[in-house]
């Protein structure tokens, strides 16, 4: 592996008072990946992907964008790194129309203020063009160019994982978090979905992303972080997970409760 | 140092007042989950019960605290008809503003009937005063100062009783904690909702009455002042828990009556706001660890 | 019908518009009765000053309960200035909007790492204790005396004493208001507080530096409260501290509510429906606040968005409300 990683956590921790959420964590994610995190429910990958984004500050541990250090950085100052996230039950602005939603998602890339906005200003006319413009363009590219004036709110489940996704788009990210984008979502959808998301990441964007759906995770990722109880199982390729024992056991178990399986690997 | 000890005694006493409602407002706030203006006006109506019994039955105080409980109880279950019962689900804003118009709709109401003068409730209790020589500082406490302090002591007491000892009462604290799980269990979460928010009201109605004591007067406009001293108060108990509510009330009153020694007594409200504002400011969750997170 | 009367205006909002700001501005010419014109004054500065509220409950979702005492502050520093230095009433009009909006950055600075009701009663106690200020600190407010005589402003030797010309000022005042707000809620800045808003994490996530606009957002509406605090003294000619108390706040409030919150227009409207009620209703005397208090309640049962607020709007929650309740199932009506 050459270079620096675009993201990478070095031994986090999280603890809600007696709970080890996130236990020591490691993770590297290399430019131009697709990295899946899987892990039963409860494994800590939600809380894991909330310390990379600034919602949590670790208990312990460093996280690096790029190499430079985000930890306890505050979300929206690490979204101005270029991190951009989806949401795992959707936080979409409902009330506001699609194209808006994406709008904002170009918040960190204009500048206009408030005096700007009320005399109109040459930047706010820039501002404006770019943001419409760009907007319209990641809609196209997602195919949702059709609803940009329909509320968000009233779009079909998987149409709103989309946007929120462009959304994110809009922020022109490094990096990509996508916490269970197919979650709710048909076969069908899903199918459509990991096609867009082999498309961004073809054209380039870094893409990490948690999902439930093996299939999703096995044919897309090129490198995937097993979580269970907080602790990192193993890390690997889709073929080493596979073949991981360890991993078949936290998923499958092996007679024994999974409690100890963790115990076993320390 | 004699008038310092004697504003602290003044204090105690309006701050046990105080932490009398906020207890029943932290009550309301911790079964309803919604917070209420309505409070005030809770408590004008208790005192006013108790006024017209005092006027029209007799000096019986105990009477007058039923009479205050009772009026304030129902009052209250019609508050909770018309400002919550329909909203639990709706934003915050419009159970909220419900509350605001019922207030007006009260306050209004009371102009009307009970007249818009200010009345007096007095030689309900005798007038003597015990002095007490401490260090050689005079101590003046009132027979009503201390009638003030043992009630509310009284019926804090009472009501920790029935939180722990009672069916009802295990019922409501289950609902304050988490609605859902209690609509689980099969406990009728609207019903026991109900019950929380017309026993909050019907403390409120009692500090109503010992307000007309203290004061020694009622009027339909008394209660402004007050549900927002009542706010504070339970603010700095995390607004759901009921002995640190009472505690924050405690310290509003010494607070006041401390304040005013170096001030005028129209600053008398500043400091209560103040001090709210300054605790919300270090510690939004008030005294509590745990973050009353519905609100 | 709603939508066609929406495609409508769509088409001709500019023609619309220009017609409805050249009837607005003969109407003084038409109306003789002073007292009527009055009225229409008094609408037009509560339009503002509801919009201004607006601007912070409709817009960012914070839940200001303060607004009287932004206004307080806009009327007392005009009406000082004006009075003891004799500062003409224009420039007095930025001072007093300037000096709401210092207040409205210090009541945000603890508002920040607050919110929902907390946030609310720090604007209201902060609003009560400015009153209680104002009713104390006498060398500058008069105290409880208030303040009399306050000078009636000028425009190039015409002197706005009479309602006929005060009406100018509120409705440029209102124009210039809507105008302003229009554009800076179609701006970034203005998306910025809706996604607050909508979601404030959300938002955070996407590089909005919502602790930034939220303040920003309280100082915008406490600058609106402030100006027209300022054009209301001399209007009135006297202020004191009785008409800046909570339920001078609440009033505007409801005024906000009832035309409907995050609508431009929703604002002009309760302050139609308000004033025009309080008056038509005069004759019932203290009835009328009870029926006043009755209408905020049904409004809230019936149409808790407001006149003019959509059905789908957040603030409305109607669509919120149907998905928890089935969320929750059958619980017991």
């Amino acid at each position: 592996m050459s270079g620096v990683p675009v993201l990478e956590a070095k031994g986090i921790c999280k603890y809600f008072g007696g709970l080890k959420a996130v236990e020591s964590v490691d993770m590297q994610v290399q430019k131009g990946d697709i990295f899946g995190i899987i892990g039963p429910n409860g494994a800590g990958k939600t809380t894991f992907f909330n310390m990379c984004t600034g919602v949590y500050a670790p208990t312990k541990g460093e996280i690096f964008l790029q190499g430079e250090n985000i930890t306890k950085m505050a979300p929206d100052k690490i979204a101005r790194k270029k991190m951009a996230r989806t949401f795992q039950n959707l936080q979409l602005f409902k009330f506001m129309s699609v194209l808006d939603n994406v709008k904002i998602g170009c918040h960190t890339k204009t500048k206009t203020n408030m005096a700007d906005a009320i005399l109109h200003t040459k930047r706010y006319k820039e501002d404006e063009k770019y943001a419409v413009e760009k907007s319209l363009e990641i809609l196209e590219s997602i195919g949702l160019a059709d609803y940009k004036d329909t509320m968000a709110g009233n779009l079909a489940y998987g149409m709103q994982r989309k946007v929120e996704i462009a959304r994110a788009l809009a922020l022109d990210p490094v990096i990509l978090l996508l916490d269970e984008p197919a979650a709710g979502m048909n076969p069908n959808e899903t199918a459509s979905l990991m096609e867009f998301i082999k498309m961004l990441n073809g054209k380039g964007y870094t893409i990490a992303v948690i999902e439930h759906d093996m299939k999703f995770i096995m044919n897309s990722c090129n490198r995937i972080l097993v979580l269970n109880f907080g602790q990192k199982l193993c890390e690997g390729t889709p073929d080493e997970i596979k073949s991981n024992q360890q991993v078949q056991e936290a998923y499958f178990g092996k007679g024994i409760v999974a409690g100890e399986a963790v115990k076993v690997n320390g | 140092m004699e008038y310092i000890l004697n504003q602290l005694i003044n204090g105690i006493c309006q701050g046990s007042i105080y932490a009398l409602m906020a207890i029943g407002y932290s009550v309301i706030v911790g079964v309803v989950g919604m917070v209420t203006f309505t409070y005030g006006e809770i408590m004008m109506i208790g005192a006013f019960s108790s006024y017209y019994i005092f006027t029209g039955l007799s000096n019986n105080l105990p009477l007058a605290i039923l009479g205050a409980f009772a009026g304030s109880f129902i009052i209250g279950s019609i508050v909770y008809k018309l400002c919550y019962e329909r909203f639990f689900n709706a934003p915050r804003h419009i159970s909220l503003l419900c509350t605001i118009g019922i207030s007006m709709l009260i306050k209004n109401l009371a102009q009307i009937v009970f007249g818009p003068d200010t009345k007096p409730v007095l030689n309900v209790i005798d007038n003597t005063t015990f002095t007490l020589n401490l260090f050689g500082a005079n101590l003046n406490i009132r027979l009503l100062q201390i009638v003030v302090i043992v009630l509310v002591i009284v019926f804090a007491v009472a009501l920790t009783l029935f939180f722990n000892k009672t069916k009802w009462g295990v019922m409501l604290r289950a609902v304050s904690q988490n609605k859902d799980a209690s609509y689980l269990m099969g406990i009728s979460v609207k019903r026991t909702a109900l019950l929380g928010n017309c026993i909050g009201c019907g403390f409120g109605g009692i500090a109503g009455i010992l307000l007309a004591l203290y004061y020694g007067s009622v009027s339909a406009t008394m209660g402004a002042s007050y549900s927002t001293k009542a706010f504070a108060a339970s603010v700095l108990g995390g607004l759901v828990d009921i002995r640190f509510s009472a505690l924050g009330g405690l310290c509003i009153g010494i607070i006041e009556n401390m304040g005013i020694i170096f001030t005028s007594a129209t600053f008398r409200d500043v400091f209560a706001f103040a001090f709210l504002i300054l605790i919300l400011i270090i510690r939004p969750q008030g005294f509590v660890s745990k973050k009353g997170a519905r609100v | 019908m709603m939508q066609q009367a929406k495609a409508f205006y769509e088409k001709y909002k500019v023609i619309i518009l220009i017609v409805l700001a050249a009837v607005l501005a003969i109407l003084p010419f038409v109306i003789k009765k002073t007292l009527y014109i009055r009225y229409l004054c008094n609408i037009m500065m509560y339009a503002t000053l509801a919009g201004s509220l607006n601007a912070i409950n409709g817009y960012s979702g914070q839940f200001c309960l303060g607004q009287a005492g932004f206004f307080a502050i806009g009327a007392y520093t005009g009406a000082a200035l004006a009075k003891n230095f004799g500062i003409s009433f224009w420039p007095l009009l930025i001072v007093g909007g300037l000096m709401a909006m210092v207040v409205g950055f210090i009541v945000s600075l603890p508002t920040l790492r607050l919110s929902g009701i907390y946030l609310s009663i720090v604007t209201l106690g902060a609003s009560e204790i400015i009153r209680i200020i104002a009713q104390t600190w006498e060398p500058v407010t008069g105290g409880s005396m208030g303040i009399k005589q306050i000078p009636y402003p000028e425009f190039f030797g015409v002197d706005m004493f009479k309602p006929q010309n005060y009406y100018y000022i509120f409705l440029a005042l209102l124009i210039l208001f809507l105008f302003v707000t229009n554009r800076v809620l179609k701006s970034r800045v203005g998306r910025a507080w809706m996604s607050i808003r909508e979601d404030e994490i959300a938002s955070k996530s996407l590089g909005v530096e919502t602790s930034r606009y939220k303040s920003t957002n309280f100082m915008y509406g406490a600058f609106w409260a402030g100006v027209i605090g300022v054009a209301y003294a001399p209007f009135v000619n006297y202020i004191e501290a009785s008409q800046f108390t909570t339920d001078t706040g609440f009033n505007v409030l409801a005024m906000v509510v009832l035309g409907g919150q995050g609508t431009l227009a929703g604002p002009i409207l309760g302050s139609v429906v308000v004033t025009v009620l309080t008056e038509a209703l005069r004759f019932l005397e203290s009835w009328r606040y009870v029926i006043y208090a009755l209408l905020i309640i049904f409004m809230m049962w019936v149409r808790p968005q407001g006149l003019m607020g959509a059905s789908n709007s957040m603030l409305a929650g109607g669509k919120i409300k149907v998905k928890e309740e089935k969320k929750k199932g059958g619980e017991a009506k």
